[in-house]
């Protein structure tokens, strides 16, 4: 009912160039060999699902317009170690550990942002060359074994799907739930909007800043325990690209990087995105490089666009 | 010499400007004065090279000039100071002087500017100014004399000083008359000073032009001047009001009470108690503290200090959460930045602020919020239809109401503080939103805002407490004489 109509030359860029985008896309991908198979689109759904849960939980600090975190990738490395040296008290405790550390981590961050109004991006920086000290203090450098598994049927695909797509699709939903239904999702997007008048207002700022981030901790947190039960170690690389796949992701998905705009379902589908243009050009034969260039080129088109869109709009 | 000839300039039709003329002789200086909206800024932009004139010429040595931007102007010889300081903290003095300067040469010659900086400096007495000083080191009034000096420094024939002091203590504005002075007698320059404070005016320049309704008054030697005759050009037939229908309904446990209420430079001790049920205004220029007292209440002053009761309930300063959680609801005067959202839908803005009583359970409620925003709808007159529409996309005088109507209909808003009620709002937006406020307060809420012009105070203040320098002057109720206002706001305190 509170859809902000877009005027018609707004919505030519925003709406007609990704639509010709997706034709081709389409039309591109049903003309590759095999790409039309269950296997395959099982193993978009695969790959897509680590860094979408991040990317999910990014998406909600992102529209509070409080940036994003460059800690993320050492922070699901932690929570995959903790995760990996807790094996022997089962999932019941070691997925917790896992939770807590991410939520603790991230929400502290969160709190130092939201309250005491420091910058995201020195902040996070600065976190995430802690959080990796520690780590590779805490694993004297050498991988992370676990000493009993327990972790296998986080690896089992029921249904055919992993795990880990139906926590992605999950944290979707309450994602999405959250922003669209609740007075803390409202109060995140108000506060994208337009920080200082959320402060004037008496919007609770800092809370709401610190449960947006305490989320992203959760998402990050899971990503590190899938990343954990499939490398069935942990080192303190563990985390990889995950900090920059993971803002693509949002990105890809429309959500403005300066705040206010953006929903957990267009991420997810940012993430799709990114996972379907990786496979078809892995289906022919393209190099991991090129993937990784048309990633880039992806992210900056899309941002053009938001940009474009959200300076004709409000103007 | 500068001579301006007729100038005038009208805004979508509305004239900002009929008819202004005067002549600013070289070495002179020269007062501007009017009340708001009397079209000095509107002058000061022209002059400026920031505005065009429909009508009218800018002359300067007789030879009419076009100023198509503050460039070109600044290549005829005007430079502009304003509040808005255009001087770089983390730069140094120097640097600041070299800072936007045309005939700067490509290559930096160090010790050349070093010189002229210097010199500059020393024709304006400020030898205790180091120019390698970063300018973060200085105090507000210093930075001004650089913003100054730095205009000295490009050659300017005409300085135009834009409410120079409006932010400053008596003792830094005595000093930065003092260096004025004795810049106009080193270079000869001509300068024209505009101010409220007319006071300060009437001491420091050699003649005043005053301004009303877009018009020039009259332009009068100072000292042929004093406060009384230099209000009474200004406001014409001054605006009066008689006793309002006076229900002094004295209902002391409901109230806003602050006591000894201070910000650092800003508001030094203030102490009033505000009934509910009746209009409170704050009187005062930019400068005054008005402002001040309003955001102090509603925690947004970080360096606040005092005592502030609502309903006998403690309001702690400095933490805007918990004020609203006392019942406070504050209206900035800076609607687009620091009021609305504009990108988000009118439901939204009018919501923003009373989420947590349309939910249940932390779930937001779409039937009884879409309810309660077509009720704030009528309430404040705008079409339901429009409430899908972005804030943005309303007039200056439905955004204002959207913002108003945002605090309203609540039962936990006891006291409402409007900084500025119907800035940049038509007449009849103006009405509508004095219409809600009267409202507000009839319905028994501490009503406060705080204004510049005369007409809104009269008309809607059912007390008026004048302000000026951090401080209250005078308080009235009943009969009310704008002439009064006017001197307690502009007059320099003894």
């Amino acid at each position: 009912m509170t859809a902000v109509p877009v005027r018609p030359s707004a919505s030519v860029v925003s709406l007609a160039l990704p639509l010709i985008a997706l034709v081709a896309l389409v039309g591109l991908a049903v003309t590759t060999h095999r790409f039309l198979s269950l296997d395959n689109a099982r193993a978009i759904l695969a790959s897509t699902a680590f860094v979408g849960i991040t990317a999910v939980g990014a998406t909600l600090v992102m529209i509070a317009g409080s940036g994003v975190s460059l800690a993320t990738s050492q922070t699901a490395t932690v929570a995959g170690m903790f995760f990996l040296a807790t094996q022997q008290y089962g999932l019941v405790t070691a997925v917790p550990v896992a939770l807590v550390t991410g939520v603790a981590l991230t929400g502290l961050q969160g709190a130092v942002i939201g309250y005491w109004h420091a910058n995201p991006i020195v902040l996070t920086i600065a976190a995430g060359f802690a959080i990796g000290g520690t780590t590779t203090w805490f694993s004297g450098g050498t991988p992370v074994y676990p000493e009993v598994v327990a972790y296998e049927v986080l690896n089992s695909t029921p249904l055919g799907l992993p795990v880990a797509v139906y926590v992605l699709l999950g944290v979707t939903v309450l994602a999405q739930f959250t922003l669209r239904g609740t007075t803390p999702g409202r109060q995140l997007y108000l506060i994208g909007s337009n920080r200082a008048a959320a402060r004037a207002a008496g919007l609770p700022v800092g809370r709401v800043t610190v449960i947006a981030w305490a989320f992203f901790g959760a998402c990050i947190a899971l990503t590190g325990v899938f990343l954990a039960s499939f490398n069935t170690s942990a080192t303190a690389t563990l985390g990889g690209t995950l900090t920059l796949d993971a803002i693509a992701a949002v990105l890809v998905g429309g959500t403005a990087i300066s705040g206010g705009r953006g929903s957990a379902v267009r991420t997810l589908a940012g993430a799709v995105l990114i996972a379907v243009i990786s496979d078809v050009l892995l289906l022919r034969g393209f190099s991991t490089g090129i993937q990784i260039l048309v990633k880039g080129i992806l992210v900056l088109a899309v941002v053009v666009i938001v940009h474009l869109h959200a300076t004709r709009s409000h103007r | 010499m500068i001579r301006v000839d007729g100038l005038a300039r009208a805004f979508h039709g509305v004239a900002a400007v009929r008819d202004v003329s005067f002549t600013v002789g070289a070495g002179e200086i020269h007062g501007l004065c009017g009340h708001n909206g009397a079209g000095k800024s509107t002058v000061v932009k022209m002059l400026s090279g920031q505005l065009a004139p429909d009508a009218g010429r800018i002359l300067i040595d007789d030879t009419p000039v076009e100023l198509r931007s503050r460039q070109a102007a600044q290549r005829a010889g005007v430079a502009l100071v304003d509040q808005e300081l255009s001087v770089v903290p983390a730069l140094t003095v120097l640097e600041n002087l070299l800072l936007g300067d045309i005939d700067a040469p490509l290559v930096n010659r160090r010790r050349a500017a070093l010189a002229r900086c210097r010199r500059v400096l020393d024709d304006m007495g400020l030898s205790r100014i180091d120019p390698g000083q970063p300018l973060s080191a200085l105090s507000i009034g210093d930075r001004q004399l650089v913003e100054i000096a730095k205009a000295l420094s490009q050659r300017a024939r005409l300085v135009i000083l834009d409410e120079p002091t409006a932010t400053l203590t008596d003792v830094e504005s005595s000093l930065v008359f003092a260096a004025i002075r004795r810049a106009v007698a080193a270079t000869g320059c001509s300068v024209i000073f505009v101010s409220h404070r007319l006071a300060e005016v009437l001491e420091l320049c050699d003649s005043v032009t005053v301004l009303r309704d877009g018009r020039t008054v009259a332009t009068t030697p100072a000292a042929e001047l004093t406060v009384d005759t230099l209000i009474v050009q200004m406001l014409g037939e001054p605006p009066r009001r008689l006793a309002a229908d006076g229900k002094p309904d004295r209902d002391l446990a409901h109230a806003l009470r602050i006591s000894r209420l201070r910000v650092p430079g800003r508001l030094r001790d203030l102490t009033l108690t505000a009934n509910a049920g009746r209009i409170y205004a704050l009187a005062g220029q930019l400068g005054s503290g008005a402002s001040d007292v309003l955001r102090a209440v509603a925690g947004l002053h970080p360096t606040a200090a005092g005592t502030v009761e609502l309903h006998g309930r403690p309001v702690p300063v400095r933490d805007p959460v918990a004020a609203v959680r006392r019942g406070v609801a504050f209206l900035s005067n800076d609607r687009k930045s620091e009021g609305l959202f504009l990108d988000k839908s009118l439901a939204w803005n009018l919501t923003a602020t009373r989420l947590p009583h349309l939910v249940r359970a932390g779930v937001l409620r779409p039937r009884r919020e879409h309810a309660a925003a077509r009720a704030l709808a009528e309430l404040i007159g705008l079409p339901a239809a429009r409430l899908g529409d972005a804030v943005a996309e309303l007039s200056g005088g439905n955004q204002q109401k959207a913002f108003v109507g945002r605090c309203l209909g609540r039962d936990d808003v006891f006291a409402l503080l409007m900084d500025e009620p119907t800035r940049g709002v038509d007449i009849g937006g103006r009405a509508a939103i004095h219409h809600l406020l009267r409202r507000a307060a009839d319905a028994g809420l501490v009503v406060m805002f705080a204004s510049t012009e005369l007409d809104e105070l009269l008309e809607l203040g059912d007390v008026i407490v004048t302000m000026r320098g951090g401080r209250l002057v005078n308080r009235y109720e009943g009969d009310v004489d704008g002439a009064l206002l006017m001197r307690d706001m502009t007059q320099r305190l003894e």
